[in-house]
């Protein structure tokens, strides 16, 4: 296990009668990147705060290397922030700049220079250090004040939804290259974005947040296979995990799940035995976890088409079951027509079963974790 | 075929030096979703403002039901423009905010209860009606300005990215929402978006705006099957379509594909549509269209070295380079890549499009 830089200990925040973070633990370890993911509202903000020594926590801890630092002032904590909206000196050049954290750090002239022109190389910038930032785009812009924070080598860099001001095509970019310099400089990363693509793209592990608690905290691999309950499950994915709803049956020792004319057979193993049949569940699968099949496969069940609409190389394909809608995932091209049935079998291991009622994931279907 | 509530003949904006519309054109019919797809800077606010009355045409005409309203002032359109900022009154609830612009139209007290009522039903705001924007959430926020703004039933409506400001899961719902209560209502909206994602969930027709000029109108499927050049090709599906420099060789009848240091054979078919004074061209691989196949593999094949691993849930984008050149694909789910590791990879041949290389334009 790697060292750990900074733990979140039993950390809440009130605002008044609102609990804005309740009760976080989140450890994060020496060189990666760790995503505070969640929709606006949800506490990130409030946690980067605290984090940063802006807000003081109503209670918990907050410790980087080991020692707290809920008593050091913002300005000693060594920590770098990014926002959104690029925070550069309008009136100086790049070079000066990248210069500022570290005269105000009072390094040596030819240090200065040297640390510069590393990071200017690092973020493909050398060529501007001499324009003021009018004369720069969105995503330069955008990687002077990354490299303004970078060159002051902090303890952990904060990156508050550093992407949200660019295009589509950029944000690819940048993304690919924030992937490179955290791997090549071993900079921890705390990366705030209510985006789950460049959570997963990004991140080693993601907390998924909503009003004010965590959710799950665990590799971005397995947020996304394994979501802890509903909202996580919803909150990562695009189109997002189905959630059919109905009852559980079970006859000659496999379990079903039906709703209306729809009945979805659960993959052989233990997943929805602790609870009786009869109970109200909610089967989630993800529209990519389901393939087409031929309506006499075993383990396959059949849904009428609602929807067809093609998405450049795949076309997401509505059905309904019972009540509830599913969307499935099949490459363009593929025969189906509205109003006919289809017939699909989802991989067994990453069928999930949640409590209808909280949400909560009921027992896996094995012990992968 | 009732007649376009909107048509835009050859108009053409400068503002001074810059040209920032050339000659667009474009048919808005009843009844329709467009959306004016573009990158930043494409002219698509510029477009929208000059149907508003907001700007002036440097030439071109701007037809209204049949009839020019070029010169006419906006106030006498009768079009609404939804932007992406829409201010609420802070001072007043949610009812009166969306009330408001029936207040100003006088119209009687009844009739406007019942149509907020209506509006609030289908933007989903009902339970807000009688608090204040304060305590409003983004979402909400977003719903009543929309709610707002549709409330008044003018010829058309001008949206002008009016979700970009809204978080990710926020803007697939209210996508969604706005794209049902166009179907159900028969209103004309007008589109404007950098993002082709929202394109393809939104649209019946796509209208591709690049450098000010009307590039393709066409299908969203269509705009991704059949580019009619690089930039269309480019601007549309993400991961982004690989476009890599290639040369074309015909020996004893069969035709091959450099590309960097590998040859790949083309298909003959494909060899005859090509013009057959042409060798260096560029090709267009969307990353879906190729994929890892095992090192004895009898396949034509190319070998690269991973440079970059994009874990994206449903899909990983892999970068790899051959010999030079840069390529991503894509694989599904997720799967561990490390930078060095060698991959054979086959590419569907049948897919690749072909481009000129000094004017981007497609060749087949």
């Amino acid at each position: 296990m790697a060292k750990i830089k900074l733990e979140l200990v039993n950390l809440s925040k009130e605002f008044g009668k609102l609990t804005a973070v309740d009760d976080v633990n989140i450890a994060i370890e020496e060189s990666e990147t760790m995503a505070l993911l969640g929709p606006s509202g949800c506490g990130k903000s409030t946690i980067l705060n605290m984090i940063v020594g802006l807000e003081a926590p109503t209670s918990g801890d907050i410790l980087i290397d080991g020692k707290s630092v809920l008593d050091v002032p913002p300005g000693e904590r060594n920590i770098g922030l990014v926002f959104q909206d690029y925070a550069v000196f309008t009136h100086m050049t790049v070079r000066n700049n990248l210069a500022y954290g570290l005269k105000i750090r009072k390094l040596a002239q030819p240090e200065i220079e040297r640390e510069i022109a590393k990071v200017a190389e690092f973020l493909s910038i050398t060529h501007q250090l001499d324009r003021k930032p009018d004369e720069l785009g969105a995503s330069e812009l955008q990687r002077v004040a990354i490299g303004r924070t970078l060159v002051t080598s902090p303890e952990i860099l904060l990156l508050d939804e550093p992407l949200s001001n660019l295009e589509a095509a950029m944000r690819n970019q940048m993304r690919r290259e924030l992937r490179r310099i955290q791997a090549d400089t071993g900079q921890t990363i705390i990366y705030v974005t209510h985006d789950q693509i460049e959570a997963l793209s990004l991140a080693h592990r993601i907390a998924v947040m909503d009003f004010g608690s965590l959710q799950q905290y665990d590799t971005a691999h397995n947020v996304y296979q394994y979501p802890k309950n509903r909202f996580v499950g919803s909150f990562l994915g695009n189109p997002p995990m189905n959630f059919l709803k109905g009852k559980l049956s079970e006859s000659g020792g496999r379990r079903a799940v039906t709703s209306g004319d729809s009945t979805i057979p659960l993959p052989a193993g233990n997943l929805g035995s602790d609870v009786s049949a009869g109970s109200d569940v909610v089967v989630g699968v993800r529209p990519e976890s389901l393939s087409l099949a031929s309506a006499d496969d075993p383990g396959s069940f059949s849904v009428p088409i609602l929807a067809i609409e093609p998405q450049g190389p795949e076309t997401v394909v509505t059905a309904t079951f019972g009540d509830s809608s599913l969307k499935v995932i099949v490459p363009t091209g593929t025969e189906a027509t509205e109003g006919d049935s289809i017939a699909l079998v989802p991989k067994s291991d990453l069928v999930a079963l949640f409590d209808a009622e909280s949400g909560v994931r009921l027992l896996d279907s094995g012990d992968r974790r | 075929m009732s007649e376009p509530v909107l048509e835009l003949r050859s108009i053409s904006k400068n503002f001074g030096d810059n040209q920032a519309l050339k000659d667009v054109s474009l048919t808005v019919p009843h009844g329709s979703l467009i959306v004016l797809l573009g990158p930043a800077g494409a002219g698509k606010t510029t477009t929208l403002r000059i149907i508003a009355g907001l700007e002036a045409p440097s030439s071109g005409e701007v037809f209204i039901e049949g009839h020019d309203f070029t010169q006419h002032q906006p106030n006498q359109r009768d079009i609404a423009m939804i932007f992406d900022n829409l201010a609420l009154y802070p001072n007043k609830n949610g009812f009166d905010n969306i009330a408001a612009p029936l207040r100003i139209a006088k119209t009687p007290k009844a009739e406007i209860h019942d149509r907020v009522m209506e509006m609030a039903k289908l933007m989903k705001i009902s339970h807000i009606l009688d608090r204040t924007p304060g305590t409003f959430s983004g979402g909400e926020r977003q719903r009543v300005a929309l709610g707002r703004a549709m409330i008044r039933q003018p010829r058309f409506y001008l949206l002008d990215e009016p979700l970009s400001s809204l978080d990710f899961m926020l803007r697939i719902d209210l996508r969604s929402e706005l794209k049902r209560l166009q179907q159900e209502s028969g209103r004309t909206f007008l589109f404007a978006t950098p993002d082709y994602t929202e394109a393809l969930a939104l649209a019946d027709t796509v209208c591709v705006l690049i450098e000010g000029e009307v590039r393709q109108i066409a299908k969203a499927q269509e705009l991704y099957d059949e580019p009619v050049d690089r930039d269309v090709a480019r601007f549309v599906g993400n991961p982004p379509i690989n476009i890599v420099l290639a040369r074309l060789t015909r020996e004893n009848g069969s035709a091959s594909l450099k590309i960097g240091s590998m040859d790949m054979k083309l298909p003959d078919h494909m060899e005859h549509s090509l013009p057959s004074n042409i060798t260096d061209v560029e090709i267009g691989i969307r990353p879906e269209h190729i994929r890892m196949v095992g090192s004895d593999t009898a396949e034509t094949h190319l070998t690269g070295v991973v440079n970059d691993m994009e874990p994206l849930g449903m899909h990983t984008t892999v970068g790899v380079n051959l010999g030079g050149v840069d390529l991503f694909f894509t694989v599904p789910g997720v799967q561990e890549f490390t930078d060095g590791d060698k991959v054979e990879m086959h590419v569907d041949m049948e897919s690749i499009l072909f481009f000129d290389p000094k004017t981007g334009r497609r060749l087949t």
